[in-house]
């Protein structure tokens, strides 16, 4: 009895510990939603610590095409989500037209942006860290880095 | 040994909440002790036009100086490379802008250009360092009026690229430089627009 107590102890602190370390640096959300006809809806949540990780499993043919066809605004990308840490409240486009509205804005380092336009909308949420990783790894894999 | 268990148990808990949650905790304590005034002295730019118009348009900029002026050397697009912008109209109708500046640069402070007509009156001047225009149209059935308010070093150093070219990094960083300023406000029947720099990091 006492080695199972143990054992769940060991079991549930390692969980908890492992849940810290991959939530430590937030969560990347996608919610797409389109409520017209048949519309989609996509969803997607990922923590955003497992990203940079998960770019060493990608097959390396894949990570150069990725990086050829980004090549081009990775230093922009990179530059902004570096610079934009330094900022990690702002407020830095609202427009409204109508029933459109687009909002980017900084909030706990998290980047997030809002598109709201009659039947769509898009939010994506992105810390700034995951952003500036992902980009110096393309960059990496991207010709004359 | 289970007791020992039971005292242990809540410890490890803790520390591993804490752990989840303590970064979320500084953050919060991070952002709720920032306020709309920015630190260190940091100068945003700030765009805002609002419509009046039915659909009442609204666009909020706002930008951080020291973020365009590391960003924006990033960009190698068409005509903007190395945080420069090519433009072909410097000579504008056979009026050497570059050369014309100087000599508004050399000049004492005064109203150099001044138009009074029926349709329009335009002003331009130099004044306290900051070079001003002014235009009032009065030819539009709507009326509109044009105020631009550049410190005389940011134009230098706009200028201070090579012939054909806006140095947009230099500058912002002579912009950086100076107190807070209105830079462009524009204003008709439909739509009022403001271009202005100062140290907080939402526009009003």
């Amino acid at each position: 009895m006492v080695l199972l107590g143990k054992i769940a102890l060991g079991f549930g602190a390692t969980v908890l510990m492992a849940g810290a370390y991959t939530f430590h640096e937030g969560v990347i959300r996608v919610d797409v939603d389109e409520s017209h006809g048949n519309g989609s809806h996509v969803h997607v949540w990922a923590p955003a610590a497992l990203v940079p990780m998960a770019i060493h499993f990608v097959p390396r043919r894949q990570l150069e095409r990725a990086g050829d066809r980004a090549a081009e605004f990775m230093p922009l990308v990179h530059s902004v989500a570096k610079e934009l840490q330094k900022y990690p409240e702002a407020e830095l486009v609202d427009v409204r037209d109508g029933a459109e509205h687009v909002h980017i804005r900084t909030h706990n380092g998290v980047l997030l942006i809002d598109a709201e336009e009659p039947g769509q909308t898009v939010h994506v949420a992105c810390p700034l860290e995951t952003i500036d990783d992902v980009s110096r790894e393309l960059a990496e894999f991207a010709p004359g880095a | 040994m289970i007791n020992h268990t039971r005292r242990v148990f809540p410890v490890i808990a803790f520390l591993a909440a804490a752990c989840l949650f303590g970064p979320l905790g500084i953050q919060a304590q991070t952002s709720s002790s920032q306020s709309s005034t920015s630190s260190q002295g940091e100068k945003w730019l700030h765009v805002r036009v609002i419509s009046t118009d039915s659909k009442g348009e609204t666009v909020r900029v706002n930008v951080p100086l020291e973020l365009a002026e590391k960003v924006l050397p990033a960009i190698d697009h068409d005509r903007f490379h190395g945080g420069k912008v090519r433009i072909g109209c410097m000579d504008c109708d056979g009026v050497d802008v570059r050369t014309l500046f100087e000599a508004v640069r050399g000049a004492k402070d005064g109203q150099f250009v001044t138009v009074q007509s029926k349709n329009a009156d335009i002003s331009v001047a130099k004044k306290d360092g900051q070079f001003l225009v002014h235009v009032h149209d009065k030819d539009k059935p709507k009326f509109s009026q044009v105020e631009v308010k550049v410190p005389m070093k940011v134009v230098e150093a706009l200028l201070s690229g090579g012939k054909d070219e806006l140095d947009i990094v230099a500058g912002l960083h002579a912009l950086a430089s100076q107190n807070d300023v209105e830079l462009v406000s524009v204003k008709d029947e439909d739509n009022t627009i403001r271009v202005w720099m100062d140290s907080k990091n939402v526009a009003d």
